[in-house]
């Protein structure tokens, strides 16, 4: 099912999005419009229609702005009806901005046949622009009009089939019509199925222009649904039944006896009255006949449509093994993405790559177009003179009848290659009779088993190289920690000057040790007091060279160190005194200091000063 | 004890840079690369000689002997890219589009820059008809490498990464030097990523179902009295959405959606 068309609120308040028009406009206005190259257009909203009804002209400027609109010359058949109306468009790009200027007019039919709005020429700055000529088709009666019984429901569905004799791979374009009658306003909701058929391939539909038509006595709006049809096998096959439904809106009955103090009807527009209609088609029945088997063209690959091709080759002056890029564009209606170069027989002297391929549609079913082929060809030898003439055949439709587009062969100059000989891909060998060479369409085996293919598990899911992943993580985690410590230290002279003091303890206390040991008394009491003042240095911010007995009495003990600690330091300080003049000589005295001193310094080291 | 010492000349930062830096990132990127692609290029062997006596059988025309032969080969348990193209090549000649393209696909993993299986592959897919699954340009490109490819240069890219950012902290007045490399390395990084967890989940996650024979309808439901949705033909790869029984829940695109019976198609990875 789909559900699609400008199903808007009847009503819908846009005014709130009035500001932000204008600031985009405001803002539009500030870039600079981009100097493209100006361009004149038409077109026309649809190509074919019924006498009375009207068509609208489109005149399209872009790149410049034109004085007015361009005078439109008497047609033959159709009358200009109505108003002008007119818009500017402006789009912002990534080189600019470009403006379109757009006219639109109603052309009413006034008699049935093919119509030619001839080519449109005007004059702006200098500029002579000229539009392309477009051709209508004006019918006298729809062919598919819709059985006059329906034209009191309020909607319908009918399906425009231009012809039920068909041929495989025929693309057939196919208009699903949503007739909507004229009272009423809006829709939602709308459930179409899309079309299926056995033996049919169906493309997406696609929205057209709606128009008016008129259908008994009742004037219809019609939203066309286009969508295009290929058999893909022949015989009688069937599009199947659709049904769905849609939600109307019409004008509500007491309209007219609206009241003039109704302040909704006032604010939000006419009332309206709300149904929901079923739709339907019935089954349709399509003769699809196989294509002829008689004058079948060599190399024909089952493309059907009317196309025209165009071909280049080059460089032409080229080495053996040397690459020449084929280009071929075939243009034309029909099934484009189904379409694909013929094998060519004659190219046997030149390895064949895989084209690749692009499709350019112009039209909205992408029925018609371009398909633009490059193919890379290899030259073998040296004795190649020319590149075989390339053909490309398809089945008319339209004229029941196979024909054949061929390009001249090109001339080439291969010389021979300076490298050593290259295929490693040879041409197929033939063997036997009985057995058909291989085709020069895929590329050839390869002839060496090559390395054996190790199979492994994803990398992602292996252990070692997940971790293997932290290492450079991990290595920088380190610097950056290091990084960090080394910043802290240069920014923290206490810090730096604590650490420094730890380290002369630490090593202050081993010479300690050694001074014992040798009873060398001079040197243990120099290292003892250095000790002390160091520590007390660090630890009161003072030079260790300031640091005497005094500072127990004058900066120790007004900051609340506990007598615990000053006792020992005191008399700490006093034994170093009294070794001056009179010298321990027993290590073991010695000895028996340092436990007091570490007792001392691990004090001092955790009192809070 | 400051051992804030490393005082570079601001003219001479650079040329560090570029003398020993790119030294050391080359070679971690290079050895990187030799992991890489040196994952799919194992010692040469010997040919098997019945992998010769199957491109007999080919050059002879006998294709579904071929294949047959080729099949053995890979039973033995000696794989090789050129038996996987082999293998694809004559069930390509031997009419089973779908196969070959199983088989193509199968090859293209284990070297997806050969342009012979690149070139064959593509010719394969151009000749089916009707709906089938289109390679977006993102799949494209992902296909150009392995997942473990990707893997290794992104792994590789989080090295040097990680390498500028440790240089920065070993050598912190290059901070500002440094800044564009770490910036763009980081990029590179992120997007490497990406691409590996993107074709991990194409490797992973998602699975194709290749069509092996002629018509397959596609019903809207997982039942042969379902209606047909639409028909696919052999060769056509669709993604995989779910699976009922012996049911598979198949798209070839976001308006196509149907079911298909599981013996009609290969599944790829598990072919």
């Amino acid at each position: 099912m789909i559900g699609l068309y400008n199903e808007s609120c009847p009503n819908s308040q846009r005014f709130p999005k009035l500001w932000l028009i204008c600031l985009l406009l405001g803002s539009v206005a500030q870039i600079p419009l981009f100097a493209a190259k100006p361009t004149f257009t038409t077109s026309l909203d649809r190509d074919s229609l019924i006498v009375g009804e009207t068509v609208v002209l489109t005149m399209k400027f872009e790149g410049i702005s034109p004085k007015g609109m361009p005078s439109i010359p008497q047609i033959p058949g159709l009358q200009v009806v109505g108003g002008v109306s007119s818009s500017v468009n402006s789009t912002i790009t990534p080189e600019g901005m470009t403006s379109a200027t757009s006219y639109g007019v109603n052309l009413l039919a006034q008699k049935a046949g093919d119509i030619v709005i001839p080519a449109l020429s005007v004059e702006i700055d200098g500029q002579k622009l000229q539009s392309q000529p477009l051709r209508l088709k004006v019918l006298q009666n729809d062919p598919n009009a819709p059985a006059q019984d329906l034209s009191e429901r309020l909607a319908f569905l009918s399906l425009s089939l231009p012809k039920k004799e068909l041929y495989v791979g025929e693309v057939l374009p196919v208009e699903l019509r949503l007739y909507l009658r004229g009272d009423v306003v809006n829709i939602s909701n709308t459930q179409i199925p899309p079309l299926r058929g056995d033996g049919f391939t169906v493309s997406k539909f696609v929205q057209g222009e709606k128009y008016a038509r008129r259908v008994g006595n009742n004037q219809f709006t019609v939203i066309p649904l286009l969508t295009a049809l290929t058999p893909v096998k022949d015989g009688q096959l069937n599009l199947d039944a659709m049904n769905g439904s849609v939600v109307v809106y019409r004008q509500s009955a007491n309209r007219r006896q609206m009241n003039p103090f109704d302040i909704d009807s006032l604010m939000f527009g006419t009332p309206t009255e709300q149904h929901q209609v079923p739709l339907s088609i019935e089954q349709q029945t399509i003769n699809v006949r196989p294509l002829p088997a008689e004058n079948v063209p060599q190399g024909f690959n089952g493309a059907v449509g009317n196309y025209t091709m165009s071909f280049s080759a080059g460089p032409t002056n080229v080495a053996v093994g040397d690459p020449i890029t084929i280009k071929v564009q075939i243009s034309g209606r029909g099934n484009l993405d189904a379409l694909s170069l013929p094998e060519q027989a004659e190219w046997r002297d030149f390895k064949t790559y895989p084209p690749t391929a692009k499709v350019e549609t112009h039209d909205q079913l992408g029925i018609e177009g371009t398909k633009s082929f490059e193919q890379i060809i290899v030259p073998q030898n040296s004795d190649i003179k020319t590149l075989p003439a390339l053909s490309f055949s398809y089945f008319d439709p339209e004229q029941k009848a196979y024909r054949l587009l061929t390009q001249p062969a090109v001339v080439l100059t291969v010389r021979p290659s300076a490298s050593a000989p290259p295929p490693t891909v040879a041409l197929p060998t033939k063997t036997s009779g009985e057995n058909p060479a291989p085709a020069q369409d895929i590329v050839e085996i390869k002839r060496q088993f090559g390395p054996l293919a190790q199979v492994t598990r994803p990398l992602l899911v292996r252990p070692w190289f997940l971790a293997l992943q932290g290492v450079p993580v991990l290595t920088w985690v380190s610097l950056l920690v290091l990084r960090r410590r080394i910043d802290n230290l240069a920014n923290n002279p206490k810090l730096r000057r604590r650490l420094r003091v730890s380290h002369i303890i630490r090593d202050g206390l081993n010479a300690l040790r050694q001074h014992a040991a040798a009873n060398d008394s001079d040197q243990f009491f120099t290292t003892l007091l250095h000790l002390l003042q160091e520590q007390l240095g660090e630890r009161l911010d003072l030079p260790a060279s300031a640091i005497t007995e005094a500072v127990i009495e004058e900066n120790l003990a007004p900051r609340g160190v506990p007598e615990t600690t000053l006792a020992p330091l005191r008399e700490l300080f006093q034994t170093c005194n009294l070794a001056r003049y009179a010298p321990i000589k027993s290590s073991q005295e010695l000895a028996a200091l340092i436990p007091k001193l570490e007792g001392v310094l691990r004090s001092l080291q955790e009192t809070k000063l | 004890m400051n051992k804030l010492t490393f005082q570079i000349a601001p003219g001479a930062s650079l040329i560090r840079i570029s003398n020993f830096g790119f030294r050391v990132l080359s070679s971690v990127a290079l050895v990187f690369l030799f992991f890489a692609f040196g994952f799919t290029s194992a010692a040469a062997t010997d040919p098997p000689s019945s992998f010769d006596a199957a491109n007999n059988l080919y050059y002879a025309g006998k294709y579904s002997e071929a294949v047959a032969a080729y099949e053995n080969n890979l039973h033995s348990g000696q794989k090789s890219v050129a038996l996987y193209y082999n293998l694809g090549n004559a069930y390509f000649k031997s009419g089973q589009i779908g196969k070959a393209i199983a088989i193509y696909r199968e090859a293209e993993k284990l070297d997806p820059r050969d342009p012979d299986i690149r070139a064959n592959l593509q010719f394969a897919r151009n000749q089916i008809q009707g709906p089938t699954l289109a390679a977006s340009r993102g799949q494209r490109i992902l296909g150009k490498l392995t997942l473990n490819e990707w893997t290794t240069l992104a792994a590789a890219a989080l090295w040097l990464y990680f390498a500028i950012l440790a240089f920065r902290e070993w050598r912190p007045s290059l901070t500002r030097a440094l800044r564009l490399y770490l910036v763009a390395s980081a990029a590179v990084t992120i997007l490497l990523i990406a691409c590996v967890a993107i074709s991990w989940s194409e490797n992973r996650s998602s699975r194709t179902a290749i069509v092996t024979t002629r018509d397959v309808p596609v019903r809207k439901g997982p039942l042969d009295e379902s209606d047909s949705s639409f028909t696919v033909h052999d060769g056509a790869e669709l993604r995989v959405l779910d699976q009922n029984n012996n049911w598979l829940q198949v798209t070839s695109d976001p308006s196509r959606i149907g079911w298909v019976r599981r013996d009609q198609v290969l599944l790829s990875p598990q072919i």
